[in-house]
């Protein structure tokens, strides 16, 4: 009877133990805080609008953003206005009517959306500004430092064109659009490295609007007037490549050095390989894009924080890619990143 | 300007005639003679062919809105035609379709397009510069959604794109050539076909044209069938050039320089007047002034305002030249 009363109990207690044993199990498989942030995160609606969705930045962030958002429940609808401002404008009014919990924008410039900003953290929408800043600043900022861009561009020009081996001082500045953030910002950078090295003599100082041909057209004008030219540095690897036309057809490949930034798609990568660009200050929008997804969480997780209440800026990696490094990671293709 | 009435046409005793044409050839003499006093090799043969190459683009395009303008219409679609088809040829070219089978097959797409904006503007009878105007933006909007980026690259191994770009003809660059062949073959066909004069009657005087049995349907539907291919061309010229295409150049101001080359060389948009000597004229002045401009270094702000104000200029001294009167209102404009 009392071996029955003890097997009881040792059963019992075992029962007891197994039960408890369970019991932290389960609470270790759940992640702390993990369904804090599902809960979150779940339902929650966010607008991007872009300046335009057929640039390979933008295919990148987007995928990784869809990604993201597929993982963690939320949505993201993408207001593409494909490079036309006014329409730019209507989306964000759009957005802003709709009350999301958070908009991501591009800026086309410093000043378009800088009154619908304020309007949108005013209606107590959060809101994130990727790579093209405005001159209102928002909850947060993720992309290039661009100052250091023009710092790093126009330095690599100062690498090849001072100094007793320089074919000439002669360096060339081919803008993207006067009045986006990363124009005005890179210049000050620009600025910096010919105080530095004051031999450097910017010859040229034109827009090429982003666009291969007004590029090919500039530096084709520019070559007749400095065959002793010596570099070129831009604002984007799809415009450079008109630059590298150029100076192709003058036969000056050799003597030339071109420069640019870009974000790191496998179109860049071919086009140093095909000896139409020397170097691209590579910001590699994947990277720039994840960077940006966990601000997407961040700010999705902070329902109780007021929009604009406190200010965050992240600035993502910047890689020097040229003959030798255009490969794998920093030549990525859109199909990859899915 | 056949219009008795100004001193323009006075000066017909004299032998010189004060036309447009002559007005814009005077700028652009002055406009050299400016800066090659003041610019260093503006005159060397290296930048002369610069010039001409930057025009290249432009002037296609250029000869191919003057056909449009002379017939008493308008093409808004080129730069739009001008893009997709081309992005068009280099999209399925990827699925492995032979690049230059491809380039027919973006030609094609091309000419339905001005099929279908010529229907729409001959038979429909939309006023053209509407007609055009939807048309360009769906255009553009369709190749927005079936290719995914904005610029396409045309595979770098295709020899005869190499050529357009880099190549030359007793050392003139193959995109000029083209641009020359182009204009020639337009203002021969212009000038001396019986298409070509009918092509001005109708731009002349529409209804009178129809009531004297030409006909104009067919006529205007084959300009826009036309214009669309000089787009093409164009295209690929651009395509030679920077070995990609950017359909975002309809974004930009292109299509209005191009109405402003024609224009400034001297086509009325009224129609039935000028031909392919105006559009070289209108062509030539903007080359020499954007090369100019970009010598000096001067700001995208003021380049856009000079140019404007040549633009205005341009017209103001048209419209002295070839003053309005009741005939030409009521046979209408753009």
């Amino acid at each position: 009877m009392k071996l029955l009363k003890n097997c009881l109990l040792a059963g019992l207690t075992a029962l007891t133990l197994l039960g408890a044993a369970q019991v932290t199990t389960a609470q270790e498989t759940d992640q702390v805080g993990r369904s804090t942030y599902l809960e979150s995160l779940k339902g929650k609606k966010v607008i991007f609008v872009p300046i335009s969705q057929g640039m390979d930045l933008n295919q990148a962030w987007v995928v990784v953003w869809q990604r993201h958002a597929a993982r963690y429940g939320f949505t993201l609808e993408v207001r593409d206005p494909s490079g036309d401002t006014n329409a730019g404008i209507r989306a964000m009014q759009g957005a802003i009517a709709e009350k999301p919990d958070l908009i991501i924008v591009q800026n086309p410039d410093v000043q378009t959306y800088a009154r619908l900003l304020k309007q949108a953290q005013a209606a107590g929408i959060k809101v994130l500004q990727v790579n093209m800043q405005s001159a209102t600043q928002t909850d947060s900022y993720v992309g290039n430092d661009w100052i250091e861009m023009g710092r790093l561009e126009m330095g690599e020009l100062a690498k090849h064109c001072t100094g007793p081996n320089a074919v000439s001082h002669k360096v060339v500045w081919l803008a993207g659009v006067q009045t986006g953030a990363a124009n005005i910002y890179m210049r000050t950078g620009i600025d910096e490295v010919l105080k530095a090295n004051p031999e450097l003599q910017l010859v040229s100082d034109q827009p090429a609007d982003y666009m291969s041909e007004k590029a090919r057209q500039i530096t084709e004008t520019v070559l007749q007037q400095h065959p002793d030219l010596c570099g070129i540095m831009g604002i984007w690897d799809n415009a450079e490549v008109g630059a590298g036309a150029a100076v192709v057809a003058a036969g000056k490949q050799d003597q030339v050095t071109i420069v640019t930034n870009g974000a790191g798609s496998a179109t860049g990568c071919e086009s140093i390989k095909n000896g139409l660009l020397d170097v691209i200050f590579n910001f590699n929008a994947p990277i720039q894009a994840e960077i940006a997804a966990q601000q997407i969480s961040e700010l999705l997780q902070q329902p109780g924080r007021k929009a604009g209440s406190e200010k965050t800026i992240f600035f993502g990696p910047i890689t020097r890619v040229d003959k030798t490094n255009a490969t794998g990671r920093n030549c990525w293709k859109l199909d990859e990143l899915k | 300007m056949e219009l008795a009435g100004s001193g323009g046409s006075d000066g017909g005793r004299m032998g010189i005639k004060v036309s447009q044409e002559i007005v814009v050839v005077a700028i652009s003499v002055i406009l050299v003679l400016v800066f090659s006093a003041t610019l260093n090799n503006f005159l060397s043969q290296g930048n002369i062919i610069a010039i001409l190459k930057n025009v290249s683009i432009l002037g296609t395009l250029a000869v191919g809105m003057g056909f449009i303008v002379v017939g008493r219409g308008i093409d808004l679609t080129m730069v739009a035609v001008m893009v997709v088809g081309v992005a068009f040829s280099i999209w399925i070219s990827t699925w492995g379709i032979d690049f230059t089978l491809a380039i027919i097959c973006g030609a094609l797409l091309a000419a339905a397009i001005g099929l279908f904006t010529g229907i729409m503007v001959a038979i429909a009878e939309i006023p053209p510069i509407f007609a055009t105007l939807a048309i360009a933006s769906s255009v553009y909007g369709s190749g927005r959604i079936v290719f995914a980026s904005d610029v396409l690259y045309a595979p770098s191994n295709i020899g005869w794109l190499k050529f357009v770009g880099s190549g030359t003809i007793l050392g003139i660059p193959m995109s000029v050539v083209i641009f020359g062949a182009v204009a020639a073959l337009m203002g021969f066909f212009l000038r001396k076909t019986r298409f070509g004069r009918l092509v001005y009657a109708t731009g002349d005087n529409p209804n009178a044209a129809r009531t004297t049995g030409l006909p104009t349907r067919p006529i205007i539907v084959t300009q826009y069938v036309i214009s669309a291919l000089v787009a093409f061309t164009a295209g690929i010229i651009m395509l030679g050039l920077v070995t990609g295409i950017d359909t975002r150049l309809y974004n930009s101001s292109l299509i209005y320089d191009v109405l402003l080359v024609v224009v400034l060389g001297g086509i009325g948009l009224s129609g039935g007047q000028g031909g392919v000597r105006n559009v070289i004229a209108g062509t030539i002045l903007v080359g020499i002034l954007t090369n100019g401009m970009t010598i000096l270094n001067f700001s995208y702000t003021s380049q856009n305002l000079i140019k404007s104000v040549i633009l205005l200029g341009a017209l103001a001294i048209d419209a002295i030249i070839n003053p309005r009167d009741e005939q030409t209102s009521q046979s209408g404009d753009i």
